[in-house]
């Protein structure tokens, strides 16, 4: 939550900066959204476990912004576990996000508004390159 | 031989890294051997050179008159993207986006670290600017090598090696091999999503944290501490 000052009219008016949840993505059983407020281990272990004990040949790892660093070192190591093992495949894409902005005085002449921003994603295929 | 446009606001050595450069009234000496993953600028050590290992190509069998964009962390984006747009468009720059006269056919944009969101974001600036682009992306670890000093006066330097994730973008106007892994095709913008079929409901799993097979994770430092007089000649 963020109170930002829109400049409009002569007149700014203080607002706060409301972020929605990025646009629901599709979720298969071998997608994994990677973040930045669950432990990187943990977030790792799921990913191997997956791979090695749900049975499954391939695994989506993404990341949004900031988490993209993580996608990307959660992929790298699961291939470095893997011996040679794993193969990866990365695509990257733009995700538009939506803020909502609500004037934080109610009583004042300011009508909620949203703003639209994009953001870069990764997605990042682990798989084991037999597969085919 | 590629045409290199390094773009870096500053040297490396005033480089506020992710390590606090602070000096706070911390342990008067360093210890002999540091604990892997150690806090090192709160142990009075300054990082006095940071290179990155010459890696090859992650392209192989590119033509010599690719553009290279290094994408460093304190980079700007309208710098990279003024010089980068400029060059594929050709001389006329302005006139006609698609033409397909002038210009470059390719470019790589490479960036490692916190530099990596960035290099996404110029590559798909990239694409939506001047569209029909082909795009193949790698990722691999980066190893960096860092030379720290003590800053209480004394001469021991230490030399750590860490690894980075990096990522190299190239988008051509060529088509590539599709069969490549990283390999997209051009205007992909919203058909990445809808390609995904089987929706299925989130379930929830259990986290169990058992012990991880491996140690070295990419944050952990090795360190290698030279006794007294330096080691390594001082860059």
């Amino acid at each position: 939550m963020r109170t930002v000052f829109l400049f409009q009219e002569s007149s700014s008016l203080p607002y706060t900066l409301r972020k929605r949840l990025p646009r629901k993505l599709p979720k298969r059983r071998n997608d994994v959204y990677v973040n930045m407020k669950t432990d990187f281990r943990a977030q790792l272990a799921r990913c191997q476990k997956l791979l090695e004990g749900g049975g499954h040949r391939e695994i989506c790892v993404h990341g949004l912004g900031l988490a993209i660093n993580r996608a990307i070192n959660i992929a790298l190591q699961l291939q470095a576990s893997s011996q040679g093992a794993l193969q990866l495949a990365a695509n990257t894409s733009t995700v538009e996000l939506v803020d909502d902005l609500e004037p934080e005085d109610p009583d004042e002449a300011g009508e909620p508004m949203t703003r639209t921003r994009n953001n870069s994603a990764i997605h990042i295929k682990v798989f084991y390159p037999d597969a085919q | 031989m590629c045409p290199v446009y390094q773009s870096q606001a500053y040297n490396n050595a005033g480089q506020p890294g992710g390590v606090n450069n602070v000096s706070r009234p911390v342990k008067p000496e360093p210890l002999p051997v540091p604990p892997p993953a150690l806090k090192l600028g709160q142990e009075g050590f300054k990082k006095v050179c940071r290179t990155e290992e010459d890696s090859p190509c992650p392209f192989p069998g590119l033509s010599s008159g690719v553009l290279e964009m290094r994408v460093k962390e304190g980079s700007k984006i309208r710098n990279l993207m003024g010089f980068a747009m400029a060059r594929m468009q050709g001389e006329k720059g302005v006139s006609g986006v698609n033409s397909s006269g002038g210009g470059l056919r390719q470019v790589v944009f490479t960036g490692s670290g916190r530099a990596v969101t960035k290099t996404i974001t110029c590559a798909e600036i990239m694409k939506r600017k001047v569209g029909c682009l082909h795009q193949l992306t790698k990722l691999r670890y980066k190893v960096v090598k860092e030379v720290w000093e003590s800053t209480e006066g004394g001469t021991s330097e230490m030399t750590v090696h860490r690894t980075v994730p990096s990522i190299s973008i190239l988008l051509s106007k060529d088509p590539l091999d599709p069969q490549e892994p990283g390999y997209q095709p051009p205007e992909t913008l919203s058909a990445l999503w809808e390609e995904r079929e089987g929706t299925e409901p989130a379930t929830a799993s259990k986290r169990s944290l058992g012990p991880l097979q491996y140690t070295s994770f990419p944050d952990c430092k090795r360190v290698c501490l030279g006794e007294g007089a330096s080691v390594l000649p001082p860059h």
